[in-house]
């Protein structure tokens, strides 16, 4: 490329995006300023007076005595998340495995049963699936909300897709080493698809820690709700507290962001972006 | 031997494929067709479900609520694709054309996306609420004030928009890498036959996202479908039901009017309207794209 066709440097293009930018994360830090200002600032101040850490207190040590134990449902939301995600990727590694790399009559039609069943939106199955949970005599329970979520087709779909492109070399060494199914899985194809591991546990976190309307259905008990049932009724029965609300917010959105930040790369990767 | 491996290969294939088959036989299956009872049924979650044919739909196509909803639906469509199409199509040109600081843009539009959406319907709704920042800021500059969630007319708008600021990042990186995939050299063979700005976003630019474009309309479309817990955290499905959603009624039919049969064939009609959407779309939008 000679000078002349070199672009110039694009200005205007770059103060808009910049705008934009700001714009757009200016809701984020509007709620982190506003769950340290004293209450009486919240919607009149940008920039506080002093800083407080009450809210704070008030969810961690005060909620517990109007029912809503926001510890526990933290540590609720944490425990459900990571026991569904932890069980999506390990489950989705094996028959990501068996249908990718394992020969046996029948195969394609187990596959293309799971492409099928992705048709089929979520929201069809809620109440033949609180029918389902209710019988099971699992309402109020924490395998509710787990049970229903620990086996993905959609993850299994993903493993399979990357399995197919690693050589079946790799297998046939490890197999003359003497390892056992268990032994490849684990260490040989799983090390090989750590970027699908990361989308696909960073999908499935993010999905089992905002889902809110499953929960919300069959979990009454505030002492197992996860955060974002218990910040739902906390909204809905004490909107004067506005503070401990939004400090609440905070709790509930900083895990995910967090995650986020940690495994962008991967993120972007499963929208198939390089920012390079 | 090749014969004893293939037999060991199915046996272990067909026992990881019935942990998976049984355990979707029960989750999946067994749901799958309680629904299809249910929806021909009339049932109150006691008692064995007495069949009725097809009442449950007739009921449903002269319930008024339905048609609410079905407008509602429409209206927030209206709304919400071109704003956020437009938007995101102008957020990945923008990240195209601008060659640093790309990372801070991607991550700062992106991070909404990742908000769960309880917090950040907590959120919008401070923010928009009657004595909220935003109106503050409106009336001391302007002396007025806009009633984001209580106008019959501006809620559904106001849900378009959060829901936007939510998506923007992600639909505008799935069509930047849409933009990325184009061969540069297509941009230069047209710069070097004159063409303008305006006449390379149209033949080439345009014309070529159209996967990426397709992908990110069907994404809306479901999403569109599936949307609950704006409404149920900021406006309850009102003000004059204006914001009431397909997931709002089924919640609110099956599990606070008790009705499980007549929310499961509202549930049956929502997918077929959603999957219909997305066969609209892809016909009209979806045009098979080849370089040559």
């Amino acid at each position: 490329m000679t000078k002349s066709q070199k672009r110039r440097f694009p200005f205007i293009t770059f103060t808009l995006l910049f705008i934009g930018s700001i714009i757009w994360i200016y809701p984020y830090f509007w709620l982190l300023f506003s769950s340290f200002k004293p209450t009486s600032e919240i919607y009149t101040r940008f920039w506080p007076t002093k800083f407080t850490i009450e809210h704070y207190k008030f969810i961690f040590l005060m909620s517990d005595k109007l029912q809503r134990p926001f510890l526990r449902a933290l540590l609720n939301s944490i425990f459900i998340s990571v026991t569904i995600t932890f069980s999506v990727i390990v489950s989705s590694a094996f028959f990501g495995f068996i249908l990718s790399k394992v020969r046996f009559k029948g195969k394609k039609g187990v596959f293309n049963f799971i492409l099928f069943q992705m048709l089929f939106p979520g929201f069809m199955f809620i109440v033949p699936l609180f029918v389902l949970i209710k019988t099971l005599g699992l309402l109020n329970t924490y395998s509710a909300i787990i049970l229903p979520s620990i086996i993905s087709a959609w993850g299994s779909f993903m493993f399979a897709q990357t399995f197919k492109s690693i050589p079946d070399d790799y297998i046939e060494a490890a197999k003359i080493d003497g390892a056992n199914t268990f032994w490849i899985v684990t260490r040989v194809m799983f090390p090989l698809a750590r970027s699908t591991a990361s989308i696909v546990g960073l999908f499935t976190f993010i999905g089992a820690w905002d889902n809110f309307m499953w929960p919300l259905i069959v979990m009454k008990d505030y002492n197992k709700m996860p955060l974002s049932v218990l910040l739902a009724s906390f909204n809905h029965e004490y909107s004067s507290y506005v503070g401990p609300i939004l400090a609440g917010s905070v709790i509930q959105t900083i895990p995910m962001v967090l995650i986020f930040l940690i495994f962008r790369k991967y993120f972007l990767q499963g929208i198939s972006v390089s920012l390079k | 031997m090749s014969s004893k491996l293939r037999k060991r290969e199915n046996y272990l294939g067909w026992g990881f494929s019935s942990i998976y088959l049984i355990y979707t036989a029960i989750f999946w299956g067994y749901p799958f067709v309680w629904l299809v009872i249910l929806s021909f049924s009339k049932w109150n979650f006691f008692g064995t479900p007495r069949p009725v044919g097809l009442k449950n739909f007739i009921r449903l196509f002269s319930d008024p609520i339905f048609w609410r909803i079905f407008l509602n639906t429409v209206n927030f469509m209206v709304y919400f694709i071109p704003m956020v199409l437009i938007l995101s199509i102008l957020f990945a040109l923008a990240l195209y054309r601008v060659n640093i600081f790309r990372t801070f843009f991607a991550l700062s539009f992106l991070v909404a996306n990742v908000s769960s959406g309880v917090a950040y319907s907590i959120l919008f709704s401070n923010l928009f609420s009657e004595s909220g920042p935003i109106n503050s800021l409106l009336y001391k500059n302007f002396g007025f004030t806009i009633p984001w969630f209580s106008d019959p007319q501006l809620a559904l708008l106001s849900i378009a928009i959060m829901v936007t600021w939510k998506f923007v990042g992600y639909y505008g990186l799935i069509l930047f890498a849409g933009l990325n995939a184009i061969p540069k050299s297509l941009y230069e063979a047209a710069e070097l036959d004159g063409a303008t700005n305006w006449q390379k976003f149209w033949k080439i630019t345009f014309p070529l996202i159209n996967p990426a474009l397709t992908t990110v309309l069907v994404f809306a479309v479901n999403l569109t479908f599936g949307i609950f817990t704006e409404p149920y955290m900021i406006t309850g499905g009102g003000p004059m039901r204006r914001t009431l959603t397909f997931m709002m009624h089924i919640y609110t039919t099956a599990f606070q009017r008790m009705d499980p049969s007549y929310a499961a064939s509202l549930a049956v009609i929502t997918g077929l309207l959603s999957y219909g959407c997305v066969l609209l779309v892809r016909f009209l939008v979806e045009r098979e794209v080849s370089l040559v």
